[in-house]
């Protein structure tokens, strides 16, 4: 699955215009999160569909990491907070970092 | 990340009148209550039920079984245990004044709600009768406390990476053979590795089935 391009939009910066889109959350891979357990996060939590859930999950397991949300500083405090609740390896940093 | 190929072997939760069931034994429901609690403890929480570390009794037949959890339970008294930062992690590693930040927000609240998580998980271990039952609506919370359990067990066996992993899953099978063919001496099993290892697989499956359970239940819902 190519999953290259989402990764490039948000890396590249180009998403970070506005100021409160200037955080993004990442989540790692590890080796105990189960591959269905993550997609099932994704699913509930981001209301992602299963299609969306699955490719962050194949991205973060395959490129080691994936970009899940986006926004400002307090709300990816409580998107980190809740994956680190379901025991997922998250991050925090300033878009475009 | 981990996948189930390895463990299914190991029986799994079925779906029964919206419960999740599993049957263990009792030495199974034992030793997984007992690794609960500990994760309890080592999240700063009560210790749970009558059980914990200092009214234990250091060495008797019933403790026999328990013999393994041992030297996890004395990593897991150390102060600057790596197993605590698998269940509270560091949230920017690049940026001490942010995570430092979010762990004072937030340390407290994730510590509550996984060893709630973990408390209920103990109580429906510590139920009279053979079968673990938990409620669809309830496994979503159940998986997670295994996710916790299984990290700090992954920790204790330095699983870091993938290919980790991948070698346990080959090391507990070819142990398992030695010890068939009594060639484990020849072999230098680990005793200790083996066992934690052979609890991580089984926690593995447990919460894989759940897993599948849910999904199935919730794709059930949205065609209805």
């Amino acid at each position: 699955m190519n999953v290259e391009p989402r990764e490039q939009r948000e890396t590249d910066g180009n998403v970070a215009t506005r100021l409160d889109d200037a955080w993004v959350t990442i989540v790692w891979n590890d080796p105990v999160n189960l591959m269905s357990y993550v997609t099932h996060v994704f699913q509930s939590y981001f209301g992602f569909t299963r299609l969306e859930a699955e490719v962050r999950m194949r991205e973060v397991h395959e490129h080691g990491k994936s970009v899940v949300s986006s926004g400002g500083r307090e709300k990816m405090e409580v998107d980190v907070q809740a994956m680190h609740g379901f025991g997922l390896w998250a991050t925090m940093q300033r878009s475009g970092t | 990340m981990g996948d189930d190929a390895a463990e299914r072997h190991v029986r799994g939760f079925t779906e029964r009148d919206g419960l999740a069931v599993v049957e263990l034994d009792d030495e199974e429901r034992a030793v997984v209550a007992r690794i609960v609690a500990d994760v309890g403890l080592l999240l700063g929480g009560e210790a749970f039920g009558v059980y914990s570390m200092s009214q234990r009794p250091e060495r008797d037949e019933a403790d026999e079984i328990f013999a393994h959890l041992s030297g996890l339970e004395e990593s897991l008294a150390e102060p600057d245990d790596p197993a605590i930062l698998r269940l509270l992690p560091n949230a920017a590693p690049t940026d001490r004044e942010v995570a430092s930040e979010f762990r004072r927000l937030t340390e407290g609240d994730l510590r509550d709600t996984k060893v709630a998580r973990l408390r209920t998980l103990w109580e429906q271990l510590s139920e009279d009768g053979p079968e673990w039952e938990v409620q669809v609506e309830d496994a979503m919370a159940t998986a997670a406390a295994l996710t916790d359990v299984r990290l700090v067990l992954a920790s204790r066996l330095s699983l870091n990476t993938d290919e980790d992993a991948d070698r346990l899953h080959t090391e507990i099978e070819l142990a398992e053979h030695a010890l068939d063919t009594d060639a484990d001496e020849d072999l230098m099993v680990d005793p200790e590795r083996v066992w934690l290892g052979m609890l991580y697989q089984a926690l593995t499956w447990l919460q894989e089935s759940l897993i599948a359970i849910v999904m199935s239940s919730e794709e059930r819902g949205r065609n209805e």
